[in-house]
This record gives structure tokens, C-alpha cells and sequence, in this order.
């Protein structure tokens, strides 16, 4: 087998590395001038996250880009949703995010976003990528250089849309008290603030911006031991846990009690379809929960590959108004923008509770409640596909979904076997009614596809 | 045109043609690895594509690990002076000085604030062809930092401690500056005060856009001379875009050549300072300067052409000041590259202490008429067509220290490989202008067959 270090990852996510290793500044101008001969000579929103290497980063792109002829327009730290937001009320030809998001600090990236504010899909990274790798990069003379421009209230025009869209009254007049994790992100610069104009009283943990991460970004109940400290020291009715970019977001109980990346767009869904029903688009790695809730809505559920451009795309195709990635805590509300949003997120949970007078705990409690697992094995991609074609044979009478390696949806339980994107690994991801169930089911599917990649 | 030169005056080209982001980064890295990951000081002219380099720049620094101190849009010489004041282990200077607009250059600078020398450049560029630079961890990265010190406030005071400033000030003079929308504008305010001076700056703009050739020739100063006599003005300079060369207007209204700033310079300098006569200049600047260092009793040392080596030799013979023909002058006192501020000064000082209008102080200069031509020539056929030129003159005493030279009794003819663009620049020098141009056109010609 091959040894190789696989920690520069060019595709459709973007490309990402590891800074000091293979994410050099070369690499990024290169790529920041092969987005500004795409998108076009125009503005360029940059933006960034609090990674030490973002200065780094920002100061490569900049460079690319003015060689181009682009315009950037540097927004500084702010939300991967602020700036998709951004691209479009300043109609600028498109925006990078300097951010990789959940990936240890070690790692940045570069994501790449068009002129509608949405990631580049398939098709368009294909493009980009055609592009840089041409050989020479045109660069263009000095007489069409634009200068920069910075931009300081790209987080009020975010928030304003957020607050056009809900019942801000409703939510100042109950004084929740509220605890934010900001994993020294984005967060840290505008969590309280936004939450206080929210009529909350707001406790934050992780709030620096210069310290690093201090705890994995990954928000597993593990690492929000302080959050959930804080959460019960101050008694308050939930706590938030941002991602380091702000896109997604995981929370406590009033107990402390992580309650699941997956309850996060379930709860979102359930207080949107409550107020308007409608189709709802999810990517194929969440809760069976939403379909639960969205039949009792009398509603349908539409079904997308990981990856959110794919979820935003499925979503504007069916008209839907929520959507988004269960698996990691992402919620796409159309209404603000067809992007995963944290903000938008906290919001419609503080609005939830204020519209139903109902606490946090209850609300949750409410809910149907699933089990689930996820599990990974090392894999060749030849052996990948070779499991996905026998798991289609052999339960081709049951409900099977083909978007991305396989879904198989039984009585009481699913069952979803994908190769990553990011490692030579297949992911076993299962998800069933109760603990017991669940254990049986692993093991059963462990067995199969330990056996099928016996070489 | 496509175009880079990478040699004694840095990384030079064509923006977006020879001059981009990845090249710029890659000798940023060779430089943040040339100096080991230590502290550089970055500093910038106004052009729109000095923008550009400096973030390419500070990348790739920040990326070896070096501390950036960020001098932003700065004259050159103010950079010469804050590198050695900081003790930085560097700095670059990115803008194109008197090159035209589409141009820039990245010039890499000793801790002492001066040009790199031949040796250090070489060890640059072979740091550079290797492609192996230094890259600090991901949590070692630099940072980009402000300065410490007030930079032009402290070099002003340098100055001051030169020039004597209240003898400028009873004067009253009135002087009329042109920036070429340069780094210079931004201190224009400061210096004037400093003197007190009433200075009418035209061109000082920070718009990014050259508003005529930025190199200090007569042509350049059109529009200076036209409002001499209007505004009353006692003198008038012009500046290149990053005040290292300048020419001076007379308040009758001539516009000197270049060459003469620094013999005008020099002729009061030696006259002033009685214990220091030695003059550093190069093989090409003005007979002029060796009649004025000749009448004060002065040495005067030749080297070839570049800044650096004026400066190492300036400080190598401990010499009052080094100059050339390009309108720049080095202070031994003052701060180690060509200082176009320093100049404004000791001119207007010159004339309050000998009580003479500027018009006297250049009727006391021996005048030659210089012809300056350049003629495009690739680097690479240069060389060999001044080589094969030299045998053609056997009356005239020839010297090849740079390119070659002819001398004859009234005038001189030099030759040689620009080092910042592809052309051979020529230089004739008579007593007469007619027969400078005539010498000129006769050399072009031949050189025109020879090709």
C-alpha cells in the first residue's frame, strides 16, 4: 500500500492542509488568484476565523486577489454565515472563508463561495480547480488593480436579517438566561452581544480570541465539561456550543447534559413546520426523528448527500424553507439565507421557548428519541464500493437510498455505510429505537463489512 | 512586455508580467530565511501594486517565522533609518522608485538600512534558486507588528541635529515640492514645519497613480517650473516616488539637470563641514563634481554604479557623502541609502547661510551638458556589444570598472547594461550641449550597426 501524508486535501469542500506543512503561502495566493479569474474581476469578500494562521492566510488571498484584479473586501473575523451573507447584499462576485471549521487548529482551509452567497457545488469546484491547474496563472497589469476595501458592519446587516425574520419582542420579554461555549471562535467577538440584544443574560465560557482553541472543537459531551459547569452554576435554561466559524451549533439541558448534534435541526424543524408547514431537506446522515416530526406536520422530508452546498441546493429546488445537516448540528433556515447558521439557530431555539412557554428540558423531553452510532473502518476505495454493491443486493426489498454509499431504512431502525471524504475510511453510521437495538445492529454490520474487507 | 530582473536593486519587473504574487513570495521566503526567521521591516511606496506586494510579502515572512514590523507607506529613506534604529535584522522596501507606473520592485536591505551588497545578494539568490525556505509550525507563525518608535518623528530629529534649522527659519522661504503622489507626501506637513518653511506641494496625492514619470528629469518638472514665478517660490524640488533622487527648479525657472543635485549638495557640504573631504560617486555621474570636490581641496573615490556600492564605500573610507547622477545624495551623518529630504535641506541651508538665492547657488556650479540616452538591449547582447565597442576609440582613454567609459578632454562617453531594466544606458557629457547630442548620436549609431 501506499504511505503517503495525506494532510493537503484539495476538492469540492475547498482546499485545506496543514499549516507549516503542506498549506504554504504559495499554495493559498495561487489558489486565491485562480478564484478571482473565476468569479470574475470584482469584489471579494475574505473573512476569517480565529486561527492563529489566519493573518497568515488573509494576507496570501489578499495578495492573489489584487493580482487578479479582484477587489477584496476584508471583513476580519467573523462567521462563515456572515460572509455568504455579506457576498450577496454587497453584490460582490463571490467570497472566501478562511476556516476549517471543526478540523484541529493545526489545519485551515480555504472555502470558496459564489456570487449567490452558496459554497461552490460540484460542478462549479471543478471548474476552479481546472483553472488553477493551468500551468500560469494570468495575472493582470497594474492599471487594473482595485485596491481594498474593509467592511466593519457585515455581522449588523446578518443580524438585522435574523431579527426581520423573528418575534425579537416575544424573546426580550422572557430574560432567559443563557450560557455560550464560543470554543474561542468567531463567538467570542459576537455571541454575548447578540444574545444581550436578545433581552438574554448571558454567561460565555472559551470566549478569548487569542488563546487557541483550549478544547477540541468537536462538540461531543466530553469536551463541554465547562460549559456545563456554567450552565448549572448560573442556573440557566440552556447552553450553547459554537463551532470555531459559527455555521453550527450544539447545546446542554439546564442539567449540563449534552442532548445530541442531532436534536439541533429536529428542534428547528419542529418550531418552523409548527408555524408553516412545508417540505424539509436533510442531508442522509440525520435523525429519522425529522421525518417523525415532519409526518405529524403532515409535511415531507427530501433527502441529500453530506456536504452542505448539497442540502442548500436540494432545498431550493424543492421550495423548501428548512433544512440541514443533523449529523453535525447545522440548521439552514431560507428564510435569512439558505446557509448553515448558528445565530439563526440560537434565535429560533430562545424563540421556540418564548412562542411555547415551554422550557428547554421540556421541549426536548417532547421529542421522539432515537439511538445512535457511528463507527468507522479502514477501507480502499475498491473494497468501498464492493461493500456498498453487496449491501444493495442483499437488501434490495428494503428502503434504500443511493445518494451517497448507502441508507438502508428498516421498521425501527437505518443503517448508513458511506466512504469519507476526508480519510480512507468507510463510516458505519446507525441509528435505531433503543440502546439494545442499536448494539445488536452494529455488531451485525460490524461483522459484515470486517468480513467483506478481509483480505 | 514581459520582465524581471533579480539583482543588486532586488526582484524588479512588470506587474502581473514578471512581478506577481507567487514570485514576490518566494523571495519574501528566501529573505525571512536569509535572515533566519528574525525581525523585517516592511515599508511601501504608494502604488496600487505595492499593495499587493506587501501582502504577498508579509505572508510569506509571518510563514518563515519572522517578526514583521509593518512601516507602511513610507519615504526610503525614512526606512533606511528605522531598520538600523530598531535593530532589525533587515527590511524590505517594495516600490519601484523611479520607474514608471506598471512597474515594481521588491529591494531587499542590510540591518544597517542600506542596500545588500553583491555578496549577501548572492547568498539571497542562491536561498532563492534552492526553493528550500524556512517554514515555522503552525503554532510558531509570526506576527505582523506596528512599530515601537514614532519613525518619522525620530528621523526628523535627525535632521534637525544635521541642519541648522534656525537659520532656515528666518528665511521664510517659500518652496514648492512635487511628490509624483510618492511616500514623501505624507511628511510634507512635518518637514515644512520642522524648517518652517511655507511649502507648496503639488502631486501629493496618495491616489496610488503616478502622475508623470516618477525619475527627476527636466521633463518631470513641467509643471513645478510653471508656477515658480507665479507663486514667488524660492526654490523647487522634484521627487521620485520614494524621495530617494530629486532634481531642483530655480527661482528664475530652470529646471537643473538631475546630475547636478548632487554637486550642489556637495559644494556646500565641503564647504561646510572642514574636517571631512572625502566624496564617494560613480564612473557615470557629472565632471561637474570632480571641478567642485577639485576647488574645495576634496578626494573624490569612483565606484560602479549602485547604490550599495556608493554606500559600503561611503562607509568603508568613512567619506562625508556618497552620490550619483541620478539627482541622490548619501549622508555619512545622516542615514545609510540616498536621502532626497536630507538634500531639500542642505540646499535651503546653503542658501540662508550664504545668503543666496538658488538661482546664485547653481550660477556657481561648472556647468557640462550631459546627453542621456537609452537604447533597449537585452542583457544577455549587452555585455558582448560593450565588450566589442571598446577598441573603436583609440584616441580616448578607456575605463571599464562598469560597462565602459571613453574619455576625451571636453567631454566622456559611458556605457553600460542598465541593472534595472533591458537596456544599455548612455551618458555623453561636454562642454556644449550641441556636441554632447552630437557624441550621443554619432555613439548610437555606431552601436546601431554593431547590432
Amino acid at each position: 500500500m501506499i504511505n503517503y501524508k495525506q494532510n493537503l486535501k484539495i476538492g469540492v469542500s475547498g482546499v485545506r492542509g496543514i499549516v507549516g506543512e503542506s498549506f504554504s503561502p504559495t499554495l493559498i495566493a495561487a489558489f486565491a488568484a485562480s478564484f478571482g479569474r473565476y468569479v470574475g474581476a470584482g469584489r471579494v469578500i475574505v473573512g476569517r476565523d480565529t486561527r492563529s494562521s489566519g493573518a497568515m492566510i488573509e494576507h496570501a488571498v489578499v495578495a492573489g486577489l489584487i493580482a487578479v484584479g479582484c477587489q477584496p473586501v476584508l471583513v476580519g473575523i467573523m462567521p462563515t454565515p456572515t460572509i455568504q451573507i455579506a457576498v450577496v447584499e454587497h453584490n460582490a462576485c463571490g467570497g472566501i472563508a478562511i476556516t476549517a471549521s471543526h478540523n484541529p487548529e493545526q489545519w485551515n482551509a480555504l472555502k470558496f463561495i459564489g456570487g449567490s452567497g452558496f459554497f461552490l457545488n460540484n460542478v462549479e469546484a471543478a471548474e476552479l480547480l481546472d483553472i488553477y491547474n493551468q500551468a500560469d496563472v494570468e495575472f493582470a497589469p497594474e492599471e487594473d488593480y482595485r485596491g481594498i476595501r474593509r467592511l466593519t458592519d457585515a455581522f449588523e446587516t446578518h443580524k438585522n436579517k435574523i431579527f426581520a425574520q423573528v418575534n425579537v419582542e416575544a424573546i426580550k420579554k422572557c430574560h432567559f438566561r443563557v450560557a455560550v461555549d464560543c470554543c474561542n471562535g468567531v463567538g467570542a467577538l459576537l455571541s454575548r452581544d447578540f444574545l444581550e440584544q436578545l433581552g438574554c443574560t448571558v454567561f460565555t465560557v472559551h470566549d478569548a480570541l487569542d488563546r487557541g482553541f483550549e478544547r477540541p472543537p468537536e462538540p461531543l459531551q466530553e469536551n463541554l465539561s465547562k460549559l456545563a459547569a456554567i450552565v448549572k452554576q448560573h442556573e440557566c435554561v440552556l447552553g450553547f456550543a459554537q463551532d470555531p466559524d459559527g455555521d453550527r451549533l450544539a447545546m446542554v439541558d439546564s442539567c449540563g447534559q449534552a442532548i445530541g448534534e442531532q436534536y439541533t435541526l429536529l428542534l428547528a424543524v419542529d418550531h418552523i413546520l409548527a408555524e408553516m408547514p412545508g417540505d424539509v431537506v436533510v442531508n442522509i446522515q440525520t435523525t429519522k426523528a425529522v421525518e417523525d416530526i415532519a409526518t405529524s406536520y403532515g409535511c415531507e422530508v427530501h433527502y441529500a448527500k453530506v456536504g452542505e452546498i448539497n442540502v442548500t441546493e436540494k432545498l431550493l429546488e424543492q421550495g423548501a424553507e428548512i433544512g440541514g445537516e443533523g449529523n453535525c448540528g447545522g440548521v439552514i433556515w431560507s428564510r435569512v439565507h439558505p446557509c448553515r447558521d448558528s445565530y439563526v439557530t440560537m434565535t429560533l431555539m430562545l424563540e421556540m421557548m418564548a412562542e411555547s412557554g415551554q422550557s428547554f428540558d421540556e421541549i426536548v423531553a417532547s421529542m421522539p428519541r432515537y439511538v445512535i452510532r457511528s463507527l468507522k473502518f479502514p477501507c480502499n476505495p475498491a473494497q468501498a464500493v464492493n461493500i456498498v454493491n453487496f449491501l444493495n443486493e442483499k437488501y434490495s426489498r428494503e428502503r434504500i437510498c443511493r445518494l451517497d454509499g448507502i441508507r438502508i431504512d428498516f421498521r425501527d431502525y437505518w443503517v448508513l455505510v458511506r466512504q469519507s471524504n476526508t480519510e480512507p475510511v468507510m463510516r458505519l453510521t446507525i441509528e435505531a429505537v433503543s440502546v439494545s437495538l442499536v448494539e445488536h445492529v452494529v455488531s451485525e454490520f460490524s461483522a459484515l463489512i470486517m468480513d467483506l474487507t478481509k483480505e | 512586455m514581459r520582465y524581471l530582473k533579480l539583482g543588486t536593486a532586488g526582484m524588479r519587473g512588470v506587474v502581473g508580467n514578471g512581478i506577481d504574487p507567487l514570485r514576490v513570495i518566494d523571495y519574501a521566503a528566501a529573505f525571512g530565511t536569509f535572515v533566519d526567521g528574525g525581525t523585517v521591516v516592511v515599508g511601501r511606496d504608494s502604488r496600487e501594486s505595492s499593495l499587493m506586494i506587501y501582502h504577498a510579502v508579509v505572508a510569506a515572512l509571518i510563514n518563515c517565522g519572522c517578526r514583521v514590523i509593518d512601516a507602511g507607506i513610507i519615504p526610503a529613506p525614512v526606512l533606511h533609518f528605522m531598520t538600523e534604529e530598531l535593530n532589525a535584522d533587515g527590511a524590505l522596501l517594495i516600490g519601484a522608485g523611479h520607474q514608471g507606473a506598471g512597474w515594481n520592485a521588491v529591494i531587499p536591505l542590510n540591518c544597517n538600512g542600506s542596500y545588500m551588497n553583491s555578496a549577501m545578494l548572492q547568498e539571497l539568490l542562491d536561498v532563492y534558486h534552492s526553493r528550500q525556505y524556512r517554514q515555522a509550525a503552525w503554532n510558531e507563525l509570526g506576527q505582523a507588528v506596528l512599530p515601537e518608535i514614532k519613525p518619522v518623528e525620530q528621523y526628523l530629529e535627525l535632521i534637525a541635529a544635521n541642519i541648522d534649522i534656525e537659520l532656515i527659519r528666518q528665511k521664510n522661504y517659500r518652496v514648492i515640492t512635487d511628490f509624483c503622489n510618492g511616500s514623501g507626501a505624507f511628511m510634507a506637513e512635518q518637514f515644512s514645519s520642522l524648517l518652517g518653511i511655507k511649502m507648496i506641494p503639488i502631486n501629493n496625492l496618495d491616489s496610488g497613480v503616478l502622475p508623470h514619470s516618477p525619475e527627476p528629469r527636466p521633463r518631470s518638472a513641467a509643471q513645478v517650473q510653471s508656477i515658480m514665478a507665479p507663486l514667488t517660490a524660492d526654490v523647487g524640488f522634484v521627487f521620485n516616488s520614494d524621495m530617494s533622487r530629486c532634481s531642483v527648479v530655480t527661482d528664475s525657472g530652470e529646471t537643473l539637470s538631475e546630475e547636478y543635485t548632487f554637486p550642489l549638495v556637495a559644494d556646500y557640504m565641503l564647504e561646510r563641514e572642514v574636517d571631512n573631504r572625502r566624496i564617494v560617486s560613480n564612473i557615470c555621474t557629472t565632471r561637474t563634481l570632480d571641478k567642485i570636490v577639485q576647488r574645495h581641496g576634496g578626494t573624490l573615490c569612483k565606484t560602479r554604479v549602485g547604490q550599495a556600492l556608493l554606500i559600503d564605500k561611503m562607509l568603508e573610507v568613512d567619506a562625508l557623502l556618497a552620490g550619483d547622477g541620478s539627482g541622490s545624495t548619501a549622508f555619512r551623518k545622516g542615514v545609510n541609502g540616498f536621502d532626497s529630504f536630507m538634500q531639500m535641506a542642505v540646499i535651503l541651508e546653503a542658501m540662508a547661510r550664504k545668503n543666496m538665492s538658488s538661482t546664485e547657488l547653481a550660477a556657481n556650479l561648472p556647468r557640462y551638458h550631459a546627453v542621456k540616452l537609452t537604447l533597449p538591449c537585452r542583457s544577455e547582447r549587452a555585455y558582448k556589444l560593450l565588450k566589442n565597442l571598446r577598441n573603436y576609440f583609440p584616441d580616448a582613454k578607456v575605463t571599464e570598472i562598469d560597462g565602459v567609459s571613453f574619455e576625451w578632454d571636453n567631454g566622456w562617453i559611458s556605457l553600460r547594461a542598465a541593472t534595472t531594466e533591458p537596456v544599455i544606458r548612455m551618458i555623453s557629457e561636454w562642454t556644449t550641449h550641441d556636441e554632447a547630442l552630437d557624441r550621443a548620436m554619432r555613439m548610437r549609431g555606431l552601436l546601431e550597426r554593431l547590432e
